[in-house]
């Protein structure tokens, strides 16, 4: 098993997909960054607390997971795409011990863009108030949200490879975690807020303590997480194990 | 010559939805002997082998290599070489990166991946993008990628295609020292003149089993030759046939 996750470490770096993913989100998150900061120096003057601002600076890095995720999606698809997979498995011993592989390394792959994510917060939380001279306000909350940001992106990542066995397609897997995270599990929770907060990313929001009501306790939101996970390897397990390999 | 078959293939069957691509194909194929499988492009080639390697499930029948299904086998990865044109390398990768990612899994000395890759003349090489080698140095690589691991056993899917004459020639003596080594070669092709100079044995299918035996056989020791024979034993209505 050391050997093959040895191998699949290879793998993840081999390319340049991860740079790429890596830089679009930290530009995504340095744009929704300056509109926390531009924002909160107004609400800041008008009276409000510069705690809530860094708070909400930090939040702003959660948008990372949707980056780990893709990130595990594209370490398995892009097997799918060029065949490569089948000597994944040929070389594996088995399938379930491939899936165990790759979802380790998809899950190491996250931890490193929650590194990231969490970094470059609390760097952004310290010097983005700057430009309008506002002093950072770090309290333990942000401590917390920048913990729950990295451990989002870390769930995040195995999420997103696991979708991609069930999948198996680039395009496909991509668009469907883009649509999950930006359209269905943010319309479902408008529409049912109560229902919602079982949702993956809906439960997210609880780890990195968004302020939205009718969310679930951090513990429950990592039940629920976990439960979404167990439910997505099983059924990668079950469809990696019995379909034909491409 | 060992008499047990390095390689067994029982009523093998596989049925897509509306396609039968592979009809009770019962064959062995003898250890340390380059045996061709022959048939024309969706003649069930690439099918067969992939149901002989575990990737694919059959509808019916049975496959084992060294004895076991490739699944079943110890250390498989280790005894079995495999290169197919359907297996791609690593996205991204450069030649001595796509043979360390491989060299990892099997658990391999770094070392070998230069061995293989000074066996398949890809010295110079190494550094290459795998984007920007040629379909022969593709092929090479797929090669390199298969005897990593020293197997007793090559599984090759149509290796020559996209080699120029020299690649040819240097794939034709390479599979010929690995089998003069004891090595089982078995190697898909639809380019019948490349094989008539490479093979010892001859395995023809066209969806069915039309035929096993050496090549020797077929061509009478020359007198006819392998087109001639192809042509008569994939055309022939399947009854006619007798299995050799
Ligand atoms: N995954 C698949 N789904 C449906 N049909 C397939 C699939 N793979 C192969 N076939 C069909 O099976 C037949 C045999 O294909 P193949 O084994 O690739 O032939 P060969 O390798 O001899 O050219 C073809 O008619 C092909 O279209
Ligand atoms: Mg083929």
């Amino acid at each position: 098993m050391r050997n093959l996750v040895h191998g699949e470490l290879r793998k993840a770096v081999t390319g340049r997909t991860w740079w790429i993913l890596m830089l679009a989100g930290t530009f995504l998150c340095l744009l929704s960054t300056f509109g926390f900061a531009s924002e909160g120096h107004k609400a800041v003057a008008a009276g409000g607390s510069a705690a809530d601002v860094t708070n909400d600076i930090a939040r702003a890095w959660m948008m990372m997971f949707l980056f780990a995720s893709l990130s595990g999606a594209i370490l398995v698809t892009r097997e799918y795409g060029t065949g490569t997979v089948a000597r994944s498995v040929l070389l594996a011993g088995s399938r379930g011990r491939l899936l165990a592989a790759k979802t380790a390394v998809a899950t190491a792959a996250g931890a490193a863009f929650g590194l990231l994510a969490a970094g470059l917060g609390a760097l952004a939380c310290a010097f983005a108030g700057a430009p309008y001279g506002d002093s950072a306000a770090f309290t333990r909350e942000t401590w917390l949200i920048l913990a729950g940001v990295f451990a989002c992106s870390v769930l995040a990542a195995p999420w997103g490879a696991l979708l991609g066995w069930i999948v198996r397609n680039q395009v496909s897997a991509v668009a469907l975690l883009i649509t999950l995270t930006l359209v269905v599990d943010p319309g479902v929770q408008a529409l049912a807020p109560e229902a919602a907060q079982y949702l993956l990313t809906i439960a997210m929001s609880s780890v990195y303590r968004d302020v939205k009501p009718d969310l679930l306790p951090v513990p429950w939101a990592f039940a629920a997480i976990a439960g979404w996970l167990t439910a997505a390897w099983f059924a990668a397990r079950r469809l990696l194990t019995t379909r034909d390999i491409v | 010559m060992s008499t047990t078959p390095a390689i067994s293939l029982t009523g093998l069957t596989k049925k897509f939805k509306d396609v039968t691509a592979v009809d009770d194909l019962t064959v062995d194929i003898r250890a340390g002997r380059v045996t061709g499988l022959l048939g024309r492009n969706g003649a069930g080639k690439t099918t067969t082998l992939r149901m002989l390697l575990g990737l694919a499930g059959p509808t019916a029948g049975h496959a084992t290599v060294l004895g076991r299904p490739y699944g079943e086998l110890p250390r498989a990865a280790h005894r079995v070489g495999v290169a197919m044109d359907a297996i791609g390398p690593v996205t991204g990768s450069t030649v001595r990166g796509e043979l360390l990612v491989w060299t990892a899994c099997l658990g391999l000395d770094r070392r070998r991946t230069d061995e293989v890759i000074g066996l398949t003349g890809l010295t110079g090489a190494e550094d290459r993008p795998v984007s920007g080698c040629s379909t022969g140095m593709k092929q090479r690589l797929a090669l390199a990628t298969a005897l990593l691991a020293d197997p007793e056993v090559l599984v090759l899917d149509e290796p020559a295609n996209g080699l120029d004459p020299d690649g040819i020639r240097w794939l034709r003596d390479t599979l010929r020292e690995l089998a003069a080594e004891g090595r089982t070669v078995l190697v898909s092709s639809h380019q019948l003149a490349e094989v008539e100079q490479t093979v010892d044995d001859v395995v023809v299918v066209q969806r069915t089993l039309r035929y096993a035996g050496t090549l020797a056989d077929l061509t009478d020791g020359g007198a006819h030759r392998l087109e001639e024979r192809f042509f008569h034993l994939v055309d022939a209505p399947e009854r006619a046939l007798t299995h050799a």
